[in-house]
């Protein structure tokens, strides 16, 4: 049992409570039937973060992955710890560039491709400095930056 | 087994993982105020920067080599940090890793049957790299003083090593020791490694045959015994426990130009108070002694004060407390004591001494409930400061100008800790 721990990692990703987080209804009398069905808020880093410490956030800014849902703008959630495979949207650095790209393989040939017809394709080769960053796990499109004090915050320290 | 994992340049490492384009490339960091370098990539070490110097003084080296600059970024490296040990604790479980400084780790491999090292150190290895990025060297030996010896000899040769030596065998730990000179023994400071040399003492290997008797009487006694005892392969310092509350608290820093009025030093002082008073509150102490220094342009030649660089004066409060407004009162008062017109300062800081668990914590029977309300006050501004960042809430005295705040030219973003800082990406 001891080994077991040290051949694939524990998960413990973003659960940092304890029972005394979970709310109660704090109600007496007929109410009180509430607590015994208490139980903890719904909270995203727990439903969208798989691996605290290997997860990281970026800021698209440009169209060249709009056919996969990507607009300019939105936030991705990058996980370091998923391995490249096929198919996947992964941030690649590419000759010292970051980018967002679908990861294509095939038995002879990999390749970068964008979702927007305006962006070429990258071919992986011998020649190019090609390294997986990570996997983009999701996309965080906010509709309205203004109704959100904080991006509202962020935009307005951009334009200055 | 015991190891000790070490991230490489870790500063210039952090600054790297965002920045495809400079792998390979030297990178230095520069310390506070760019002052001095603290961190060169191998490429900047090829080129003979050098670990500490002005930077001023490596200007021409740095420009001539066009190696990359950065001030520090203490958010990235704290949080990347954060990530290399937490991934640590998730890989071998949380008793397992002592956290030694932001970027070294003890780890206690003891569990780890003897034919799985390897591959289990392999592990922790790539593990690291791939999910935080920062790449590490790991140290391998029956002792934390012996796995220093491997983690030193594992990056020097890191060709050969791949950044990881083990010692299990005593031939192994044998011609690991003849290869370590005495000053590079975790342990052994100048001093004590002039004092060997003095005795035909060079190596490790050459120390280590010496017996218990001689170290208590050349080595420091008790000190020196354990570091024999280490070398010798028999466990002498454990894994420590983590969370030790530290028994000072400084907050130090240089001014961003030099400085001579003195409501600047004063609000500069206020800020460092509430800042050490805010890390007093973390570790649920409080503090009665306070004292304050400033250290002057150029060293007096006359006046009350000639010892040193540094002029400090401190109080003793009648009671112990970690409320800032009652820690910056005297502090700034001790500026007034410390303060001569018409001399330029360069610097200042704030030392919490006497540091005691905090009864004010929660309503306690014999403190005022005055305290009891100031401390509710401190709770929700840190909480506040915590949540919304750059110190949202500070007292007045910390002043609204900050023109001593420190200079950083060369400042990357804080890609993992802000949100309107994120990486840019196409």
């Amino acid at each position: 049992m001891d080994h077991e721990i040290f051949s694939k990692a524990a998960y413990t990703g973003t659960k940092q409570f304890t029972q005394q987080d979970v709310q109660t209804a704090n109600a007496t009398g007929f109410g009180a039937a509430a607590d015994d069905y208490a139980e903890r808020g719904i909270d995203l880093n727990e439903q969208l973060i798989m691996n605290k410490p290997a997860t990281f956030f970026f800021r698209m800014n440009s169209d060249a992955m709009v056919g996969a849902g990507i607009n300019a703008g939105d936030i991705l959630i990058v996980d370091r710890s998923i391995k490249a495979m096929n198919n996947k949207i992964i941030v690649a650095a590419v000759d010292g560039d970051l980018m967002v790209r679908r990861y294509l393989q095939s038995f002879n040939k990999a390749t970068l491709s964008p979702e927007n017809k305006k962006y070429k394709e990258v071919e992986i080769n011998e020649f190019t400095a090609f390294q997986s960053w990570g996997v983009v796990t999701c996309v965080i499109h906010i509709l309205d930056a203004n109704l959100m004090a904080f991006n509202k915050n962020a935009t307005q320290q951009k334009r200055k | 087994m015991k190891a000790i994992i070490d991230c490489n340049s870790f500063y210039c490492s952090c600054e790297k993982l965002f920045r495809p384009d400079l792998e390979h490339k030297p990178v230095v960091v520069l310390s506070n105020n760019d002052g001095c370098i603290i961190s060169r990539s191998d490429e900047a070490k090829a080129f003979g920067v050098e670990m500490a110097g002005p930077y001023f003084k490596a200007k021409p080296l740095i420009e001539a080599h066009g190696v990359a600059t950065f001030s520090s970024n203490y958010n990235l490296y704290g949080n990347l940090s954060w990530r290399v040990m937490e991934t640590l604790r998730m890989l071998i479980g949380t008793d397992n890793v002592e956290v030694y400084s932001v970027d070294e780790a003890f780890l206690n491999l003891d569990k780890v049957p003897k034919q799985q090292l390897h591959e289990t150190v392999r592990n922790i290895k790539d593990t690291v790299e791939m999910w935080t990025g920062i790449k590490v060297s790991i140290g391998v030996a029956p002792t934390k003083v012996l796995s220093k010896v491997a983690n030193r000899l594992a990056k020097k040769n890191k060709v050969i090593t791949n950044c990881i030596l083990i010692l299990d065998t005593p031939r192994k730990i044998e011609q690991a020791l003849q290869r370590t000179e005495v000053e590079d023994i975790w342990g052994v400071g100048r001093q004590y490694a002039q004092k060997l040399r003095h005795m035909q003492i060079e190596t490790a290997w050459q120390l280590s045959l010496k017996n218990i008797e001689w170290a208590h009487k050349h080595l420091g006694g008790v000190v020196g015994v354990r570091l024999l005892r280490e070398l010798k392969g028999v466990e002498s310092i454990v894994m420590e426990e983590e969370l030790v509350n530290k028994k000072m608290i400084a907050t130090t820093r240089m001014f961003g130009k030099p400085v001579k009025d003195i409501a600047s030093i004063k609000e500069a002082v206020a800020t460092y108070t509430s800042r050490a008073a805010e890390k007093l509150r973390r570790q649920y102490s409080a503090a009665n002694i306070i004292s304050v220094f400033v250290v002057p342009k150029e060293p007096s030649t006359t006046g009350r004060f000639r010892h040193g660089p540094s002029i400090s004066a401190y109080t003793t409060l009648d009671n112990a407390t970690s409320i800032t407004n009652q820690l910056i009162k005297p502090a700034v008062k001790l500026v007034d004591s410390l303060f001569e017109e018409g001399r330029l300062y360069k610097k200042a800081g704030v030392t919490l001494s006497g540091i005691v668990p905090d009864s004010s914590i929660q309503g306690n029977l014999f403190v005022p409930e005055a305290t009891n309300k100031s401390r509710m006050l401190m709770n929700m501004m840190d909480n506040m400061n915590f949540a919304m960042r750059d110190d949202i809430i500070k007292f007045a005295a910390s002043g609204t100008t900050r023109n001593w705040k420190m200079q950083k030219n060369f400042h990357s973003p804080r890609y993992t800790t802000r949100w309107d800082e994120l990486y840019e990406i196409g």
